[in-house]
């Protein structure tokens, strides 16, 4: 017998979870995604180079700019061009913004409720409404810096083959600096907070964590792809080592590395591969709370977003300290068929675009890969652990718990459904 | 004001907006938010007095669901292109429903998506659109307050373009750039063409705008209009069928 529980609760996308019932007691547990598929990569195809951006970007309301990045730097790749180091500055400037952004929608609206058991920010917000300020003071703060860029905050608009646009002028985005100490110490004061709070005791298992590097840098907007059990590959050879594979009992495409390891992407693989490349303030400070690597327990995530945020935002100030306006906003380039390959660090982790060009710049193939599809293997395993054996009466208390554990990982389903399975059970129970 | 905050097929940007407006919510007293699966986790499925959709409409499912929400609902207020006009994911409106589907997966595992991505207005009345992809958070206030208030909250139906002339804003079509402004409503403050570049339509078409006389200008300067459109998020709206797609 199957029992489809609830959808799923402040996680981007539409999933639920399905367990099935042998003799009184949960006997298989599996992730079900019922969000429609769009197609990306289908209408992409026949579609000019300059519009895959902004298409893509619309695959996710909250990490566009992560879209953006994958794939400008693709095209970029495939018809050569040098991204001067005063856009990619930019360009950096303006993912931390998504960054800090989309963690801190993360941390405090969608995972923060879980620790104090409540259904939402509102009720937090009764209880505690300081952590909530902070929480909207971080927000309009990405919110601005992502403008002054972007134009607006979801699906901005500046972002081209070649560079941006338009480049936005010293005196908009110097002006955000009377803000970010500010923000920065609110960041402190929330780590300080989160740090206190009670961590369920739990720990992944024999999972390789996977993240660019990218020398000095703590990696966002490009790389090599790391891997912990020591393997560092090109963007360009990412298929030859890992790939999708199906399961007869799940409805969802997991992502393996070849040798059969599994693994995952996001802030706990960036955390734990390249702790040494956060900045040496934010170091001290996540020793100070005891937020070291390596870190197994999937609760604690939200202590490392708000480490991020930290980095992020020591960062984006010293560049927008030194951020001198250049006219020429793009570079100069040929269009010409082959190619090419992005890979950055999306909020949730790696995020990989493949493009076949011809030679007038029309898409021949599209092929995407989001970091919630290869996060599969471990949320579904960690819902199992959850949930497998509980007899048939606790199910409804227990899913909670195991709701929480995939909040863990900040799915976003919407990214991973061109690319997931869809269940046919949904129909007549939602 | 019991409100409900519902996804269809879409990318979640527009209900984004909601977490924008966040903190004038929690401070009103007079807002219930009753639905709204991505902020919380204790949800009520009953009745209520607006329902905001976001999505379009591309599985039978999704086909029952918005009736129900109808019936359910004294207001519906269809918020983002994708929900006013069926999205960029009703690109695949004007190709091969096998071929996409075929680049996208191997197998045939989708017996209830439907080929085309359509408006909720195909399925249900509805009383409000908020346009954009996405919305503009300013509009959702604008509709709310207005509800409250008891009046009819307005809504901008005029072209880009003359926004871009308020902020003089040299004209891109004028200077050799393709813009959509001209049959385009404006919500964004004419966002693109103050950061140079052509408007690509993602508030979606005006009602009766002069759909022809730009396409013959387009035409003239060597631009493509159709596709121009058709990659603009909204190219299936009601607007633009039986003009432009016949
Ligand atoms: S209209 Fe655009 S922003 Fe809104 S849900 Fe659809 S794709 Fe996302
Ligand atoms: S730039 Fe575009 S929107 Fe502005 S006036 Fe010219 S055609 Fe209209
Ligand atoms: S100018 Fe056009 S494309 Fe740009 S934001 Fe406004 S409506 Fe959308």
């Amino acid at each position: 017998m199957e029992i489809k529980l609830n959808p799923l609760t402040r996680v981007e996308g539409e999933g639920r979870v399905i367990v099935s019932i042998k003799d009184g007691k949960v006997n298989d547990v599996f992730l079900n995604i019922f969000e429609p598929p769009r197609f990306f990569e289908g209408i992409l195809v026949g579609k000019n180079y300059d519009v895959a951006p902004d298409i893509t970007a619309r695959i996710c309301g909250i990490c566009p700019i992560a879209y953006q990045m994958s794939s400008v730097q693709a095209f970029e790749s495939a018809f050569g061009i040098d991204i001067p180091k005063e856009i990619e500055d930019l360009r950096r400037l303006f993912y931390y913004g998504e960054w800090i952004q989309s963690h801190t929608l993360h941390i405090f609206f969608l995972h923060l409720p879980d620790f104090f058991n409540l259904p939402s920010i509102f009720e937090v917000n009764k209880i505690n409404p300081e952590i909530v300020k902070i929480a909207f003071n971080l927000k309009r703060f990405s919110s601005k810096l992502i403008e002054i860029i972007g134009g607006r905050v979801s699906h901005p608009v500046t972002a081209a083959v070649g560079g941006f646009y338009k480049t936005p002028e010293e005196n908009n985005l110097k002006e955000i600096l009377k803000d970010i100490n500010l923000v920065l110490e609110d960041t402190v004061k929330a780590i300080d907070y989160v740090s206190r709070l009670n961590f369920p005791d739990y720990s992944i298992e024999n999972v390789l964590f996977v993240s660019l590097k990218d020398g000095d840098n703590y990696p966002i907007l490009k790389g090599d792809i790391y891997s912990s059990d020591g393997l560092t590959i090109k963007k360009e050879e990412f298929l030859e080592y890992f790939n999708e594979y199906e399961v007869p009992h799940s409805t969802a495409k997991f992502s393996v590395k070849k040798d059969g390891k599994h693994y995952i992407v996001g802030p706990i693989a960036r955390f734990n591969n390249t702790f040494d490349k956060l900045l040496p303030l934010v170091r001290e400070t996540a020793k100070k709370y005891s937020i070291t690597p390596p870190i197994y327990n999937p609760y604690r995530s939200i202590l490392i977003r708000l480490i991020e945020i930290l980095d992020c935002l020591y960062r984006s100030k010293s560049l927008i300290e030194n951020y001198r306006r250049i006219d020429k906003a793009t570079v100069d380039f040929e269009v010409k068929a082959g190619v090419g390959v992005g890979v950055s660090e999306a909020p949730r982790g790696i995020l990989w675009h493949r493009y076949v060009i011809s030679e007038t710049g029309r898409i021949l193939e599209a092929n995407i890969i989001p970091p919630t599809s290869q996060n599969q293997y471990i949320m579904e395993s960690d819902v199992k652990r959850k949930l497998l054996e509980v007899k048939e009466d606790e199910i409804r208390e227990r899913v909670l718990e195991a709701e929480k554990s995939i909040r863990n990982y900040d799915p976003c389903i919407s990214c991973a459904t061109h690319f997931l399975k869809v269940d046919k059970l949904y129909l007549n129970n939602r | 004001m019991k409100i409900g905050v519902f996804k269809f097929s879409s990318c979640d940007g527009c209900q984004l907006a909601f977490f924008d407006i966040a903190p004038e919510i929690i401070n009103s007293e007079y807002i219930e938010i009753s639905y709204f699966l991505e902020a919380t986790s204790f949800n009520i499925y009953d009745r209520f007095d607006v329902a905001f959709v976001e999505g379009s409409i591309s599985t039978r499912e999704e086909e029952e669901r918005i009736k129900d929400i109808r019936d359910r609902s004294k207001i519906v207020v269809a918020i983002g292109a994708c929900a006013v006009s069926g999205g960029i994911q009703s690109a695949r409106n004007f190709g091969n429903f096998e071929e996409i589907y075929s680049f996208t997966y191997r197998e045939n595992y989708f017996k209830d998506i439907n080929p085309l991505s359509k408006p909720i207005s195909d399925f249900v009345s509805v009383d409000y659109t908020v346009r954009g992809c996405p919305v503009n958070a300013e509009e959702i206030i604008e509709i709310i307050t207005s509800l409250l208030l008891n009046k009819t909250p307005h809504i901008n139906e005029s072209p880009v373009c003359i926004e871009c002339k308020r902020k003089s804003i040299p004209c891109l079509l004028v200077m050799g750039s393709p813009c959509l402004g001209p049959i385009t409503v404006d919500g964004c403050g004419a966002l693109c063409p103050s950061l140079n570049r052509g408007c690509y339509g993602c508030f979606g078409p005006i009602k009766g705008a002069n759909f022809e006389s730009l396409r013959d200008l387009f035409k003239e300067r060597g631009f493509n209009f159709e596709e121009l459109i058709k990659t603009g998020f909204n190219a299936y709206n009601p607007y633009f069928r039986g003009v432009i797609w016949r």
